[in-house]
């Protein structure tokens, strides 16, 4: 996350990313995917029931133990808390500010990780749940193009997502990068997207380069 | 090869073999993968060795509290339910337990400690009941606040005028989850195929609390009652692997009875303490404030005669 779109989430207070369409603002993945595809485009459409189950149950293993491992990796490895989070967290702000409000983040990061049973984790045992994860998506991506098959989905996005942050964002270690670059197929999976959808003849126009 | 592992959970009722949700896990993974385990269905988590339920005492590990921890323990110990599945299955695994973590567990923890009238008339009266005095008058509260805490950091701080939009969504969300499952369920016995796995452990304890708890306000039972393949699972699955538990389900319906009974000779008892402690307090008072006086070293006649003096004493005043 830009430290621009951090500042923006604390005015708009509401969640990044968002969509500004005319006069409505859509924030987070599940309600824009919503959104799209009440104006008529989805990319799950051509899915059966059971298919879409599995989409759905991906997704939530996507956000349930990647996401939180990015959160843990952020705010509870002491490490990089120190180095980097705490200057971006509070770069917009003034002094004393800046040191507050990521102290306050912090406590409530850890106060949810608590609650889901995280808070005793050690970063080891972090890292094998994010190799498990990885391990399960790898196994489901398998030699196809796709996760279902020919064409993307919201699932092949979310994982494009988290994959390539991973990737390329650098941290005090780049032991969860290590993990993901174990599973070659998902790394052939980030840059087939990036070639096709982000690349110079691709489709979209941001260029985003994955070393 | 295993030392015998003990088990403490929470106790069965309404017609499971436990109430709570991690404990009915526990437990149903045992007997899918039939591991020897000596069960204690007890009430009271204090009497537990980790102060907690559901908690497994191992001869080599110690103690272990934390529901995924004891799976694990149990599949090291080779009783492993997902032994026969594919790489494929066993991330479709995973992915499913994400799945019901993020979408049914709010809602069941809603259900059963949040709602007010669920948690007054069903749980709280459960916990209470089933719980040893003086814990029943504090501990049922104390659960639900750490309950309560627990679904606030699952969805997130609301303001209060938004908690119904967030409720709604809430349980739209369960409801989708539960569709999915009917649909990847289908036709079949278990998820994958015809011998149970760890996600039949899980999916099952969520559905059967769901489906079996006689709640007073039972939005989502009404759903889940409307996916017949998923009320065709539970049913299967507690009469294959606890069919006496289900015939533990009889004794709470007369307990009621029961108790009633039982308390009769303690409601007599104390009707009686109370007139003894009434009449105690009377006399009391009439000796101490000079109505009554007794005088002694008179013979049994001649004290029946100042008893009667007394009585027309306190007849005249």
């Amino acid at each position: 996350m830009s430290l621009v779109a951090e500042a923006l989430v604390s005015q708009v207070a509401g969640k990044v990313p968002f969509i500004h369409v005319g006069n409505q603002v859509v924030s987070e993945l599940g309600p824009i995917v919503q959104f799209v595809k009440a104006k008529g485009h989805s990319l799950s459409d051509g899915l059966d029931e059971v298919q879409k189950a599995e989409m759905k149950a991906y997704m939530e293993l996507v956000n349930n133990m990647l996401l939180t491992a990015e959160l843990y990796l952020q705010w509870c490895d002491e490490a990089t808390v120190g180095e980097i989070t705490h200057s971006r967290y509070g770069f917009p702000y003034p002094w004393p500010l800046n040191h507050i409000l990521a102290y306050q983040k912090q406590w409530e990061v850890k106060r949810k990780m608590k609650a889901i049973g995280w808070g005793n984790k050690t970063l080891d045992q972090v890292l094998e749940d994010v190799d498990q994860c990885c391990q399960a998506l790898s196994q489901r991506l398998g030699t196809q193009p796709y996760f279902f098959n020919k064409q993307p989905t919201e699932l092949d996005a979310l994982v494009f997502g988290h994959l390539f942050t991973i990737l390329t964002t650098q941290l005090t270690n780049d032991e969860l990068s290590e993990k993901v670059k174990n599973y070659s197929n998902l790394l052939a999976f980030c840059r087939r997207i990036e070639q096709n959808y982000f690349g110079e003849n691709g489709k979209g126009r941001i260029p985003l380069r994955l070393a | 090869m295993a030392a015998p592992m003990e088990l403490y959970c929470w106790a069965g009722g309404w017609g499971l073999p436990s109430v709570d949700l991690e404990s009915l896990v526990v437990l149903t993974y045992a007997r899918f993968t039939g591991a020897p385990l000596k069960v204690h269905k007890i009430t009271n988590p204090w009497r537990s060795p980790s102060g907690t339920l559901p908690a497994l005492r191992t001869s080599d590990a110690g103690v272990i509290s934390q529901l995924h921890q004891i799976i694990t323990h149990l599949r090291k110990q080779k009783y492993n339910a997902d032994y026969d599945l594919s790489a494929r299955q066993g991330a479709d695994t995973l992915a499913f337990m994400s799945l019901l973590e993020e979408k049914l567990l709010p809602v069941l923890i809603h259900t059963f400690w949040v709602d007010a009238k669920n948690y007054v008339e069903l749980t709280r009266k459960w916990y209470a009941e089933a719980m040893p005095f003086p814990l029943n008058l504090f501990l049922p509260g104390r659960m639900q606040k750490k309950y309560l805490e627990r679904l606030q950091l699952l969805c997130g701080e609301q303001r209060p005028m938004e908690e119904e939009e967030v409720e709604k969504k809430l349980y739209r969300e369960a409801r989708e989850c539960l569709t999915l499952l009917s649909q990847r369920l289908g036709s079949q016995k278990f998820f994958f195929g015809d011998s149970p796995a760890s996600l039949d452990a899980f999916v099952f304890s969520y559905v059967a609390l769901l489906l079996q708890a006689k709640l007073p306000n039972g939005k989502l039972q009404t759903h889940v009652r409307g996916l017949s393949n998923l009320c065709t699972y539970c049913t299967h699955i507690l009469s294959l692997y606890f069919p006496w538990d289900g015939a533990e389900a009889p004794p709470p319906r007369p307990a009621p009875s029961t108790s009633e009974t039982d308390e009769e000779p303690y409601r007599r008892r104390e009707q009686i303490l109370s007139v003894l402690a009434g009449l105690a307090a009377m006399v009391g008072y009439a000796l101490l404030s000079g109505i009554v006086s007794i005088q002694r070293a008179a013979p049994v006649r001649t004290s029946g005669t100042r008893a009667l003096g007394i009585a027309e004493e306190e007849e005249d005043e």
